[in-house]
């Protein structure tokens, strides 16, 4: 399976009051056709960032920096602004959290998924045309499981509720087949319920239209089982990636195994016990640790951790720590 | 034993004008009745606009209730006594920066209920948030410090020291954990079992995330279209669910029925 997206070493500088800041640091990833890929991160990891470098959302601010970014066999860093967005455009679209503050509160679902709809895809004169286009926007909202289409056609973002709203979202970022789905955070401070059913669309979305999905999430347990790889993300820089049942049942890294601990995915834990957790806060941007990031609230932290590991891999599994809790031999 | 709070019949409706001279009632909680002991902890589970939220607000008195009475150790609570209730029911909100004053530092705004509710002096009163502060793991010196200079870990350290200051029987928290990173969520749950277990708190809480509310409640209320569907210990409730919704709130992630998962030891 060949990588539709390839990143390695991505790296965004911002200028703070406190000098130039790396907010992501060597990040690399990859993503092969029709996968689904987990990035997990705290707040301050960056990862919406990374979704913003790959969607060209960029500020001019930023300095970005990489040895590959590619979608395909474009390089995103050479193409000029007007190249790249055509590209953006045609092959990527992006959903974010809370869909009801992002659509636009004045215009009507309807017309606003209608627009969405490109004009290349329509056949006929002008009036077939508009019919055409609201005949697909239906069969969109029936593509993401909504019944009655013409009354959420018919309705303003406040009217729906947050689970319809967030597939309309999904709806508009599908209208033009999109080979890469970058879902940030889409159900954040959603219940359970309305939760797994955005979930179950998008792998199902995935499965049936080969569509690649980069799911960023901010905790463990919204990683669903469909996707097949997943990335741990601690301020910017990459401590863990590879297939995602081996990441949950056998980590390599400090980070990870907390992470899994703080989500409940310990079995064994005694209700009302006190839970395993890192010590401290996450850093703000002024206050960087040097090297591992994670030194500071890391419990395996040793001297050597004042530089940055490098990425050792086993297998498909690579993670970046000094001192990982199975012992490898690493061949670098 | 009696218990500590006791809630009989309460209930909330809220009326609102529908065109001319019709009054339309709406009923957010029907009549609903439980206790909670000393030092228990109650979780409440529901789908949005099942009444969760109202019953948090009833029981810490940012709501009047429409019918029923609550009781404080065998004692009548009155809905309009603010003080006797503040002092002894707090609560804490999910949005830890919005319920913080933004105009005020930490210290002023701990310092506040103090004066309003207690008769010490200032240097007495200052020594009290001196220590609430501690036992909430943060330092003096966060005393003079404004709510946005503070993490969001910080932040709801804070409030669960206002809720604290006054050393009440009972902190309502609504869905306090939800907007938390993973390591910070885990040791704000460890701070409020460690304050529980040295004050002897009841802590009543809302809460979407069944993992959580296996680890830390004793109880769990399931809540439906403003009725109470079950009420029962978590171990009950976890092996012997009566109804589909209560499976349906308690059933962990996707992921946990997927993976077979077994922690590393080290």
């Amino acid at each position: 399976m060949s990588n539709i997206l390839d990143i390695r070493n991505l790296t965004i500088e911002l200028e703070t009051s406190a000098g130039t800041v790396k907010v992501l640091d060597k990040l690399s990833l990859q993503l092969a056709e029709g996968e689904i890929h987990t990035l997990v991160g705290e707040s301050g990891s960056g990862k919406s960032l990374l979704a913003k470098a790959i969607m060209g959302f960029i500020n001019p601010r930023w300095k970005i920096t990489a040895d590959r970014l590619w979608w395909r066999h474009y390089d995103l860093l050479a193409l000029n602004p007007v190249q790249r967005r055509m590209i953006t455009g045609r092959d990527m679209a992006m959903i974010f959290q809370n869909p009801g503050s992002y659509l636009d509160p004045n215009t009507k679902l309807g017309n606003q998924l209608r627009e969405t709809i490109p004009q290349s895809e329509l056949k006929g004169i002008y009036l077939r045309r508009k019919a055409n286009r609201t005949v697909r926007a239906e069969r969109l909202l029936h593509r993401v499981g909504i019944k009655d289409a013409e009354k959420v056609m018919n309705s303003y973002p406040h009217q729906l509720s947050e689970g319809v709203a967030q597939k309309v979202s999904i709806a508009m970022a599908i209208a033009h087949n999109p080979k890469l789905l970058i879902a940030d955070e889409p159900t954040t401070a959603m219940e359970p319920n309305t939760r797994n059913q955005i979930y179950r669309l998008l792998a199902k979305l995935s499965a049936s239209q080969g569509m690649s999905i980069l799911m960023i999430t901010q905790d463990l347990t919204s990683v669903i089982p469909e996707s097949q790889r997943m990335s741990l993300v601690y301020c910017g820089q990459l401590m863990e990636t590879g297939p995602t049942e081996k990441i949950m049942t056998e980590p390599f890294h400090p980070y990870t195994d907390a992470m899994l601990q703080m989500s409940f995915f310990n079995k064994e834990l005694v209700p009302k016990t006190r839970l395993p957790t890192l010590t401290g806060a996450i850093p703000t941007l002024q206050h960087m640790p040097i090297g591992c990031r994670l030194g500071p609230r890391c419990p395996k932290s040793r001297r050597a951790c004042i530089h940055q590991p490098r990425l050792s891999k086993v297998k498909q599994h690579q993670f970046a720590c000094h001192f990982p809790l199975i012992e490898v031999e690493t061949h670098d | 034993m009696t218990d500590l709070l006791e809630v009989r019949n309460i209930s909330k409706y809220y009326s609102y004008k529908n065109g001319w001279l019709t009054p339309q009632r709406v009923c957010a909680l029907e009549p609903i009745s439980f206790s909670v002991k000393r030092g228990e902890t109650i979780a409440i589970m529901g789908e949005t606009g099942s009444g969760k939220s109202t019953i948090a607000k009833l029981i810490s008195g940012a709501e009047v209730p429409s019918s029923g009475e609550i009781f404080l150790n065998g004692e009548l609570l009155d809905p309009n006594n603010h003080q006797q209730r503040c002092r002894e029911i707090r609560m804490i909100f999910q949005d830890s920066l919005r319920s913080l004053n933004p105009q005020l530092t930490i210290g002023k705004q701990l310092l506040e209920s103090l004066l309003f509710n207690t008769k010490w002096s200032a240097a007495e009163q200052q020594e009290h948030v001196y220590v609430t502060l501690q036992k909430v793991g943060l330092l003096p010196d966060h005393f003079d410090f404004y709510p946005h200079m503070l993490s969001s870990g910080q932040q709801q350290r804070v409030c669960i020291a206002r809720a604290i200051i006054l050393e009440p029987q009972i902190i309502v928290a609504d869905e306090a954990f939800a907007a938390l990173d993973p390591s910070i969520r885990a040791q704000i749950i460890n701070l409020i079992l460690d304050l529980q277990e040295d004050m002897g708190i009841s802590f009543i809480f809302a809460s979407h995330s069944p993992e959580i509310v296996k680890h830390v409640a004793d109880k769990i209320l399931i809540m439906h279209r403003g009725k109470m569907i079950e009420f029962d210990s978590t171990q009950a409730l976890l092996t012997n669910p009566k109804q589909q919704l209560t499976k349906m709130l308690l059933q962990s992630e996707q992921l946990n029925k997927a993976l077979k998962h077994t922690t590393t030891q080290e």
